[in-house]
């Protein structure tokens, strides 16, 4: 069976209208006016053809065959794939994306859906001791514990709880990604720990993949986001807290009360501003991620003991207060 | 002959006066004149196959949904595909069956070590005969093709069923340093050799 490499769909564009050269696989440079991004997407949130459709691949395939049916080929059987139909470095479909594997490949913890291929899968910490440049590419202690490198050649096939997944090139570039939601990168890249808690910031030229809860919406600056809706931001200060002015207001007047009881979740906005562009996900829903817990951890450091006790009696209200 | 229709995450089950078996609960609605029963244990597979579902903790259950009419069945919001036997065996976990068609056999079949790892029973599921199963996955389904030389090694969260000639085996991707403190997160996978084809979802939950 032959394949169009890049179009694992069979017959069609799936994501509907025009060729748009590489889903997922945005573009080059990310600080240019992108043509098509900010714009809403033909094809986007609207019935993908060739999708969960009747002829998936076209072809008669011969391990699901069975006997012909008379109705035509059944829907939604998928087209088989092997070494050579998988895409190389591209997406199989909307939440599985195809590593080419030659050489290494940072991803996270549990990403690896299935490989082809001789590939070793290694703890960064573990990795580091035998080379070096693993630590000057990696520069995140929270992190680390939660990434693997990979490292082999062969085709690895990462998905991520069933998240769409983008692939991302960054040329000369810095993006800062929410860190659960970072899949993959390629050591070409180096990841640093951002300053807002929870995001990483990858520097340099280089590939990443990272997933989103349901398709990327891209914005210019100025804007303001929803934390939990943030997905990233490239080229762009970092952000600063924006609070509701009315909710402001309030909480200074019943600062006695404690300002933390009154929050409707809305009232808190991170605020760009300045050149860039900012990611978002068009979801809410957000992963506990591992990493925020240390990260706090590490700076309760800086309170004193007396504060720190106050701090951890606050906590077990909380605590005892959900329950 | 009944006949089972996939469309995105629903399928659609037309009886024709036959029977189909379908996972318990999963009925959203249905047309015509449908009657619901519980097949009792074993997921209707006979006393042999449930005694050896109670050993090996592959639990399934299902109904019998019987008469003239259409049912729309559905789980989780999750893909639904439909495989066509003629024949041949499909070796699926048991949480991923959504419904068969009546002339089918279930069997447990012992996998060995593998069920340590994912939790999901020490054995798996077995579906023989001429009919149509289908299998619901977390995100559509890929179908990976093994042949010889093309090993595949697939999660075992990841993994939904496979089908030919094919053996698996338990495979540490780490080292023993690593295992120790801190797994590399993919301490476990599943090697596929032989020829056949595996399938695969596209969450590793």
């Amino acid at each position: 069976m032959t394949y169009p490499p890049n179009n694992p769909y069979g017959g069609g564009n799936p994501y509907g209208g025009q060729p748009q050269p590489g889903y997922g696989q945005p573009q080059p440079g990310y600080g240019q006016p992108q043509p098509g991004y900010g714009q809403p997407q033909p094809g986007y949130g609207q019935p993908q053809p060739g999708y969960g459709q009747p002829p998936y691949g076209g072809q008669p395939q011969p391990p699901y065959g069975g006997p012909p049916q008379p109705s035509g080929p059944p829907a939604g059987v998928p087209t088989t794939l092997n070494v050579q139909s998988l895409p190389d470095d591209d997406n199989v479909n909307p939440y599985v994306f195809c590593i080419t594997l030659n050489g290494e490949w940072f991803m996270s913890k549990g990403a690896m859906l299935a490989y082809y291929g001789n590939v070793q899968f290694d703890a960064v910490t573990e990795y580091s001791s035998v080379q070096a440049w693993v630590g000057a590419k990696f520069s995140s202690p929270i992190y680390v514990q939660d990434w693997v490198v990979a490292q082999g050649h062969g085709k690895v096939l990462i998905g991520d709880r069933g998240f769409d997944l983008n692939a991302y090139d960054l040329d000369d570039g810095n993006l800062t990604i929410k860190a659960s939601n970072l899949c993959a990168f390629s050591p070409a890249l180096e990841l640093k720990q951002s300053i807002v808690p929870g995001f990483v910031t990858l520097i340099g030229t280089g590939k990443f993949i990272a997933s989103s809860n349901g398709p990327v919406i891209f914005v210019e600056p100025p804007f303001r986001a929803d934390p939990d809706a943030l997905l990233g931001w490239a080229d762009c200060p970092s952000p600063s807290v924006h609070h509701d002015a009315q909710w402001m207001t309030q909480s200074m007047l019943g600062a006695l009360s404690g300002a933390l009881g009154r929050a409707s979740g809305e009232e808190r906005q991170y605020d760009f501003t300045g050149k860039g562009t900012i990611l978002l996900q068009s979801s809410e829903v957000a992963r506990e991620d591992p990493a925020v817990l240390r990260l706090v951890e590490s700076q309760t450091q800086l309170l004193t003991n007396a504060q720190a006790g106050s701090l951890g009696q606050r906590l077990v209200a909380r605590a005892q207060q959900q329950h | 002959m009944a006949q089972l229709t996939a469309q995105k995450r629903v399928l659609h089950a037309d009886l024709h006066g036959d029977r189909i078996r379908a996972a318990s609960g999963s009925m959203v609605a249905y047309e015509g004149n449908v009657d619901f029963k519980n097949s009792g244990m074993g997921g209707g597979g006979g006393m042999r196959a449930a005694l050896k579902r109670a050993v090996a903790g592959e639990s399934i259950s299902l109904m019998d949904c019987t008469g003239h009419g259409r049912v729309h069945l559905a789980k989780d919001a999750m893909d639904v595909l439909v495989v066509d036997l003629g024949g041949d065996t499909l070796t699926v976990e048991s949480e991923h069956i959504l419904a068969h068609t009546e002339h089918l056999r279930l069997d447990v079949q012992f996998a060995g070590l593998r069920g340590m790892t994912s939790g999901q029973g020490l054995a798996t599921t077995t579906v023989t005969g001429q009919g149509q199963v289908a299998i619901v996955s977390d995100g559509p389904v890929m179908a990976l093709e093994v042949a010889p030389g093309q090993d595949l090694v697939v999660d075992p969260d990841a993994y939904v069923g496979s089908r030919g000639q094919l053996s698996m085996n338990l495979v540490s991707g780490v080292s023993w340093k690593s295992l120790v403190g801190e797994g590399s997160g993919e301490p476990f996978s599943l090697r596929f050799t032989g020829h056949g084809l595996v399938l695969v979802q596209s969450s590793e939950r």
